[in-house]
């Protein structure tokens, strides 16, 4: 916990408002949690959907979806960004595999993810216990790193990331499973 | 088990799952195994928060200005749902495979778990967090919250079912076996659980929604179609 009241804490107390409003059917509310929000949800739906024209689609989806839902939210583990982006990201992932995930490689259009910014990591330390994942995957090979991030940020299976790379299933599952059971292993070491 | 990997490769289908990297079958197992094993329900929902902290990496894009005027309008449409059927996708893994594994499970009479797998013990640790799944079928999900505090178990208005009959509510642990908790109704409802039903409510137990006679199944096991499955999660 942080031991003084900062300007993002009172964005997030903010944010949670705002959503538990909208559970409440508060319009205003609603459109003030996307006004929050659905730069930080377009950024992950446009990068995981590869086009522009579906990936406003699956916005508007994924708003209603949360417009329908809020109610359900309530204040405990996930903070209402982590809640609202990973409703945005698996929306963005069913829309993929229901296309048929035609695409190998995500999108040029799509911004790059950025290495962690120091304030970054700084405001995950505040955050609390959870603090080491992203130490943990500092631990990793490059290459299972850069695996694990294209399977988060890209929404991409074993087999997509097989193709992309050009190396069959098996190994690429292989040297992942063995870079999961790394991260699996450094998270619990440092809990 | 299908996931017979060599003694090389650890298992760690809980990250593989909540990462998304699984397909087909694969992807199948891991869905029956939140089912069937609460501990490896909690830890795929214990990576999925871990992940999560990526979220702070992504890039934020500002999307067209008028699609949220677009949205705005759509909340007030007659028929505002989204062109295609989803599943509630955020805590609850639930799926149509997964609400295939159910109705095997369901078939099975006890199925997965078996005679040979005893009931966990409920483990009651600190103060219990709020529970939430979303009950995803064909239909719009019904949303459940539960609060292990005071023991309500809130959920939105039941999916439709036929004229003449009832949307019964159902709990499925570790065991397999569906436990009644109450009928759903055409609006919001608060069930009130009795006390052995709250210690049933633990993260990775699947709701389950049956079609039954008025008044709900006469048996004590689901008669009807599941016509929707979600797993709780811890909020």
């Amino acid at each position: 916990m942080p031991l003084r009241r900062t300007a993002s804490d009172d964005a997030r107390a903010h944010l949670a408002a705002t959503l538990i409003a909208t559970g409440s059917e508060d319009r205003a509310a609603f459109r003030e949690l996307y006004r929050l929000t659905s730069a930080k949800l377009f950024g992950i739906v446009l990068r995981i959907c590869g086009e522009r024209q579906a990936a406003e689609d699956v916005l508007h989806d994924v708003y209603l979806l949360i417009w329908r839902r809020a109610g359900a939210w309530e204040p405990g583990r996930a903070s209402p960004i982590s809640w609202l982006a990973t409703i945005a990201r698996n929306r963005a992932i069913d829309w993929r595999r229901a296309e048929g995930s035609r695409r190998a490689a995500p999108m040029a259009e799509a911004p790059e993810i950025a290495d962690p910014a120091p304030d970054a990591e700084a405001m995950l330390v505040a955050d609390g216990e959870r603090h080491s994942l992203l130490e943990c995957l500092e631990e990793l090979e490059p290459r299972t790193r850069a695996a694990i991030r294209t399977a988060f940020f890209d929404g991409m299976t074993y087999n997509a990331i097989a193709a992309a790379q050009g190396v069959p299933a098996g190994t690429a599952k292989s040297w992942i499973r063995r870079g999961l059971a790394r991260l699996k292993d450094c998270l619990s070491r440092d809990d | 088990m299908t996931t017979k990997a060599p003694s090389s490769e650890p298992d760690v289908a809980a990250a593989e799952l909540a990462l998304g990297l699984l397909e087909g079958e694969e992807r199948a197992a891991a869905l029956r195994r939140v089912l069937a094993e609460p501990h490896f329900a909690a830890e795929v929902e214990d990576w999925r928060m871990r992940f999560a902290q990526l979220f702070d990496l992504w890039p934020e894009v500002a999307p067209p200005p008028e699609l949220i005027e677009r949205i705005d309008a759509s909340l007030h449409g007659v028929a505002p749902a989204p062109r295609r059927r989803f599943p509630w996708p955020v805590l609850a893994i639930a799926s149509s495979a997964l609400a295939a594994c159910l109705l095997v499970i369901v078939a099975q009479g006890g199925g997965i778990g078996g005679a040979n797998a005893p009931v966990p013990p409920p483990v009651v640790v600190e103060p219990p967090a709020p529970l939430v799944a979303a009950i995803a079928g064909e239909q719009a999900a019904v949303a459940a919250s539960f609060d292990p505090r005071s023991g309500a178990l809130r959920l939105t208005a039941a999916p439709r079912v036929p004229a003449g009959r009832a949307a019964q509510l159902w709990a499925i642990g570790g065991d397999g076996v569906p436990h009644p908790l109450g009928l759903l109704a055409a609006q919001a409802v608060v069930l009130p659980l009795s006390p052995g039903d709250r210690v049933r409510l633990t993260p990775g137990v699947t709701l389950a929604i049956s079609v039954e006679p008025p008044g709900g199944s006469p048996t004590g096991k689901p008669t009807g179609p599941v016509i929707a499955t979600g797993a709780l999660a811890a909020v």
